[in-house]
């Protein structure tokens, strides 16, 4: 292959992020889940024919290592593409990550070619797919008990739906017609991205597309392994904690080695995968540990394979960062995420002194509320509550703001009273929750609901022990706590994990973890 | 050529210059001023040295708001809102603007925590009182608002859209308690519209830069006298002075309105279509605008400025940092990025010779032959140019990449039309348009110089390039309507307002005698009424027409037209699905007459006369083409020739590459056509 040209280089950038960017307007824009269209909790991505990560629209971090994952078992599963086809899947051990996390993988053809030029993917956060509760992140054992499973299988074939699955599937999930408007939305955007690759092909060439493909990815791993050569070598080491549904702790730990122009992260050490469903599959620990490397290298870089390629990711299989079947994985993706991160950047503090923050809240909060309406029709609501952001070296981490592995929005208390019968008396920074230090970590939030009818309440939350660890001196910010006001005005403090049916007039009040704060200065709170 | 003394101006306040705008029989009257602070300075003296009658009325764009905005110089502003929810401006949408920043920082608020004020109450979702205003504790508030010696009040309880008493009634005794010097500010009047962040921080900027705003057009009007003053807002209208001062957020993204409105206008005349498809681009030294015109000026509530969102109606325009003044560079990846760093007007250009050393896309255009060192953007007699320096330059860059200057600059052209083109592909194709069925009218500094080739990439047939592209948001001053817009929630399945109607006339009747109070100076307004539609669930909402009197089958119409326009824009529709009616919309509209832009005649002159030159160009990797230049203001009606050509003018230069054809029309617009 000649080398790339650096003035293509840059336009073919913008024309596969372009892409990826018109993929993700039409999604948010079409979909029904207020998951994706109000919190943008979804990706979209383009691949090179060997599926390899050409451009994603950056939306969400945790899905940056399990878009790839997805479309290599998309791969593994169709003998042959045709145009027309798209496969869906949401199996954690074959593609996926978590069950609400629906993924549709389609090929590009090019110019009558007999094998796909690229292949397109999105991935949307579905607001149910059936199982124990509603909203499908259920306190489960194993993960058939999470919902519907769908290995990689065509939904599309030929561009004819298979009515079928689609039956099949709408029939295990408690909101049908959204699903159905929700991959709707997702194949529209497929329709998108495949006449935009398309065009390009025609307007440039297949071949010299397909090559800038490449040349993108060789582009990125250089970029990396530049920035990766400034890191002192070494081997960090560090753990860290989080709690399980039955009120144990567990660990994890992982040793990073960083080495000439390429990092290592290995996991041994870390406990056996929980009998709840705090366990991560390896792409969601991939992706944890891209999002750091890809946080602490400097400048602006386009994130494709290439830029994963320094970046090695080991953990021992049945762990908890490296679950194997049939064990639940619900809370892997949104919590055990975020302890990968903290324990990464635990590790490379020593590394990159100047870039690591304390540790931000560390939880997703995940709160779902379901029930019927006093109309008898049912609803399943889910929402994540934000919290604090560990101080850094350059600064106060932020308040009330989601960190790391997600990034997604509230829903609007007016849009959400519109539609559910439960009221949110307060949402508020939770003053002086943020960890002192020089630099003060950032405050958590303080968010209640009043319950208007009898509901299901199912939390998934951590840092309730232990609050976020500071750093450099900085002391840690406090835990959060999840808390019941029963009608009589009597409070009570529920664990870390609940599924609980609370009645009428009881009060739930979530208080998130303040973040960790930074430095050994003179000290503020 | 004096105008004929009703004959109104345009006065345009740029970063630099302050424009000034007739159309006079003979054509268009332009004037300059450097830009002051205050910005009625140079508007005075702007005015005096055109030297027409001193009762000219004056349409005036003005950055007041804007600047107050982004620099963050408005007002001691407090907020009033309800108990349990005085962080919603900060915690916002609970999301952060950078995925991959793990140290970010954010602007401080605009009102700090000590100046947010809880007060009880609470209202449901319908309306209903849950917990009745507690008018102690607004006394208490309004007590410790005085101490903190405070400007500006912002008040804004939930669920206010449904039934504004409490907020009404806040601010009455807010009112009463208050030094009358403060201003007041109610969400349930500015933005009566749910989601409570988004009204909340529309509102708190409506307060935040209402004093400077009403200072401002206070002094102007004192200075101008005799003269009346309309006000472009951010929707492509004008306003007068009563209003913008009190509602100043709504001219808060009226700076690249007057483009968009004088493009449309323009346009309309020229294609002589009432509705024409066209696509504005507005480049200046640091940024591009690009606009979709489907027939009218696109408006959306999903604005935001100074990181904050502003909901009420703007004028849709997508910025990207592309501009004359982008700085190349290699990056580490070695792969050539134009932008978004810019050298802007100071230092400026390499070739502007005042100290820039970077190479910018001017400085690209000078080495291809494109721009001429004494044809230089703006047409600032001032510089020095300094061409060899921008060869060198954009030279040094091109060693770093093997490549010749040509080239180099060729890659950077290239790479700043990639940027832009990605712009306009995204208003275009992503709302369910064909950039191929429109018009690109550039206009800006530097618009004319990128146009053709990027109609090219486009697949678009035709670029029309208006008779002063600098000037072109001052014109558009001239062409804007009178327009006030509000709306009211009404978040109603449209299924039961279809039988029964009632409740969306009650609304159409408020928004209507609001519309009718704020524009009784003006004269009687058309109204314009459109729903706000999605199908239950949804929580994106599309606007359609609807008809009025507001009949059963009105509201049909309108649910029909939304399944439509949800096809267009997003590939699919469920007519079966329920929709929900969130929001009526009401626009007034008091007709200005528009500037009769002048015809000349076919013209006789040999198209020799307008003829400067030849020099060698650069369109391709090829080499240089031998083009002729002309000087636009000699070029008449009915002048045509073939690309290449290249096209000088006070204010901008116009490039039309091989293959294009380009014709003066009567209204001294170049046609450029493949």
């Amino acid at each position: 292959m000649p080398d790339a040209d650096p003035i293509l280089l840059e336009l073919y950038r913008h024309r596969f992020e372009g892409v990826a960017d018109e993929m993700g307007g039409t999604l948010q824009r079409t979909s029904y889940s207020p998951n994706i269209k109000e919190r943008l909790d979804f990706s979209c991505a383009v691949f090179d024919a060997d599926g390899r990560l050409v451009a994603q629209a950056a939306h969400i971090p945790v899905h940056l290592g399990a878009m790839p994952a997805s479309v290599a078992a998309a791969l593994d599963a169709v003998n042959r593409w045709r145009p027309g086809d798209i496969v869906v899947l949401n199996d954690p051990y074959e593609g996926g990550t978590h069950l609400p996390d629906v993924t549709m993988v389609s090929p590009v053809f090019v110019d009558d070619g007999e094998a796909p030029t690229f292949f397109v993917a999105s991935r949307a956060h579905h607001a149910d797919v059936g199982g124990m509760t509603p909203g499908s992140l259920p306190l489960a054992h194993e993960l058939v008990q999470e919902g519907l499973v769908i290995p990689p299988v065509k939904l599309y074939e030929d561009g004819t739906p298979n009515e079928a699955l689609m039956r099949l599937l709408l029939r295990n999930v408690r909101t049908p017609a959204e699903r159905r408007g929700d991959l709707a939305a997702q194949r529209a955007a497929h329709a998108v991205g495949t006449r935009r690759l398309q065009e390009l092909a025609q307007e440039n060439g297949v071949e010299e597309v397909a090559a800038y493909a490449r040349h993108l990815q060789t582009y990125s791993e250089r970029r990396v392994r530049e920035a990766l050569a400034d890191w002192p070598a070494g081997r960090y080491t560090f753990e860290d904690t989080l709690e399980l549904a039955d009120d144990t702790t567990a660990t994890i730990c992982v040793t990073a080695t960083v080495d000439g122009d390429g990092v290592a992260f290995d996991f041994e050490g870390t406990d056996a995968a929980d009998d709840g469903n705090l366990n991560a599959v390896l792409p969601i620990t991939e992706s944890a540990c891209y999002y750091v490397v890809q946080g602490l290298v400097e400048g602006e870089m386009p994130v494709n394979a290439g830029s994963l390629v320094p970046v090695s990711v080991t953990a021992p299989e049945g762990t908890l960062v490296n679950a194997d079947p049939p064990h639940a994985v619900a809370g892997g993706n949104v919590e055990t995420s975020q302890r990968i991160v903290d324990t990464v950047l635990g590790a490379l503090a020593p590394a990159r002194p100047e870039r690591v923050p304390a540790a931000g809240q560390g939880t997703m909060n995940n709160l779902t509320i379901g029930g019927t309406r006093p109309d008898g029709s049912s609803f399943a609501y889910y929402e994540t509550i934000a919290g604090g952001m560990g101080a850094g070296p350059d600064g106060d981490g932020l308040g009330g703001v989601h960190v790391h592995m997600t990034n997604t929005l509230n829903t609007p208390v007016e849009a959400l009273e519109q539609s559910y019968p439960f009221r949110v008396t307060t949402y508020r920074l939770r003053d002086g929750s943020g960890g002192p230090g020089s630099h003060c970590g950032g405050d958590g939030l303080v968010r209640e609901y009043e319950l208007l009818t009898p509901v299901t309440v199912t939390m998934l939350s951590t840092r309730r022990s232990e609050g976020p660890w500071g750093r450099d001196g900085g002391k840690r910010g406090a835990p959060g706590r999840n808390v019941l006001v029963h009608p009589d005005g009597e409070e009570e403090t529920l664990p870390a994990h609940f599924s609980r049916r609370l009645p009428e007039g009881s009060r739930l009040r979530v208080e998130t973890p303040g973040g960790g704060g930074c430095g050994t200065g003179p000290q503020r709170e | 050529m004096a105008a004929s003394s009703s004959s109104p101006v345009g006065v345009d306040v740029g970063g630099t210059f302050t424009d000034f705008v007739v159309v006079t029989d003979d054509g268009l009257q332009v004037h300059k001023q450097p830009t002051t602070r205050p910005q009625h300075e140079a508007v005075v003296r702007g005015l005096d040295e055109m030297a027409g009658a001193d009762d000219v009325p004056v349409v005036h764009g003005t950055t007041t708001a804007t600047n107050a905005l982004l620099e963050r110089r408005g007002a001691t502003t407090a907020l009033v809102t309800t108990e349990g929810f005085a962080d919603v401006l900060t915690i916002g949408r609970q999301n952060r603007p950078d995925l991959y920043d793990l140290q970010p920082s954010r602007p401080a608020p605009l009102v700090p925590e000590n100046r947010r004020h809880e007060v009880p109450e609470r209202l449901s979702e319908e309306g209903e009182v849950l917990t009745p205003l507690d008018e102690e504790a607004v006394r208490r508030v309004a007590a410790t608002i005085t101490e903190q010696e405070i400007d500006s009040v912002a008040v804004v309880f939930l669920f206010s859209y449904r039934n504004s008493d409490h907020e009404a009634r806040a601010a009455e005794i807010l009112r009463d308690e208050l030094p009358p010097t403060v201003s007041i500010t109610r969400s349930s009047t500015l933005l009566p519209e749910y989601r409570e962040y988004e009204r909340t921080a529309t509102t708190v900027v409506n307060a935040y830069v209402r004093p400077q705003v009403a200072r401002y057009l206070d002094r102007l009007d004192e200075a101008l006298g005799a003269r009346s003053v309309r006000v472009m807002q951010s929707n492509g209208g004008t306003i007068g002075l009563d209003t913008a001062a009190e509602e100043a957020a709504r001219l808060a993204l009226s700076g690249p309105a007057g483009g968009v409105v004088g493009a449309l206008g323009v346009a309309r005349r020229a294609l002589d279509a009432d509705a024409p498809q066209i696509m504005t681009l507005d480049m200046g030294g640091t940024s591009a605008d690009v606009a979709l015109c489907d027939g009218a000026v696109p408006r959306t509530t999903e604005h935001t400025i100074a990181d904050l969102p502003l909901r009420l109606p703007s004028t849709d325009i997508h910025t990207v940092g592309a501009g004359g003044g982008s700085i190349a560079h290699v990056d580490a990846g070695g792969s050539l990025r134009v932008g978004p760093e810019s050298a802007g007007a100071e230092p400026g250009p390499v070739c502007y010779g005042r100290g820039g050393a970077e190479p910018t896309v001017t400085d690209a255009h000078l080495v291809l032959g494109r721009l001429a060192p004494e044809h230089v953007l703006g047409g600032d007699d001032t510089l020095d140019m300094a061409p060899e320096a921008a060869r060198n330059a954009v030279g040094g860059l091109g060693q770093q990449i093997d490549r010749s200057p040509e080239e180099t600059a060729l890659g950077i052209l290239q790479v700043a039309n990639a940027t832009m083109e990605r712009a306009l592909r995204r208003v275009s194709v992503e709302r369910g348009h064909d950039p191929r069925d429109c018009t690109l009218v550039p206009f800006g500094g530097a618009g004319p110089l990128h146009a053709v080739e990027l109609a090219e990439a486009l697949g678009m047939r035709r670029v029309l390039v208006p008779p002063a592209p600098g000037v072109l948001s001052a014109l558009g001053l001239l062409m804007a309507d009178v327009v006030y817009d509000t709306a009211r929630a009404v978040l109603t399945p449209a299924e039961t307002l279809a039988d029964d109607p009632v409740p969306l006339t009650a609304a159409r009747d408020a928004a209507a005698a609001d519309v009718r109070s704020v524009l009784n100076t003006h004269g009687t307004p058309d109204l314009a009424l459109e729903v706000d539609l999605r199908y239950e669930g949804q929580s994106y909402e599309l606007s359609v027409p609807l008809d009025a009197p507001v009949t059963e089958a009105a509201v049909q119409d309108a649910v029909y037209a939304f399944h439509e326009r949800h096809r267009d824009r997003y590939g699919h529709a469920d007519p079966d699905e329920p929709v929900e009616v969130v929001a009526l919309r009401v626009r007034g509209r008091v007709a200005v007459p528009p500037p009769e832009l002048p015809r000349e005649p076919e013209t006789d002159t040999p198209l020799a006369d307008a003829r400067l030159g030849t020099r060698p160009v650069r369109f391709d990797a090829d080499g240089a083409t031998d083009t002729p230049t002309y000087d636009r203001t000699a070029l008449h009606h009915g002048h045509t020739f073939d690309g290449p050509a290249i096209l000088h003018q006070y204010d901008t230069t116009i490039v039309v590459p091989p293959g294009w054809h380009a014709r003066i029309d009567a209204r001294q617009n170049v046609r450029i056509e493949r």
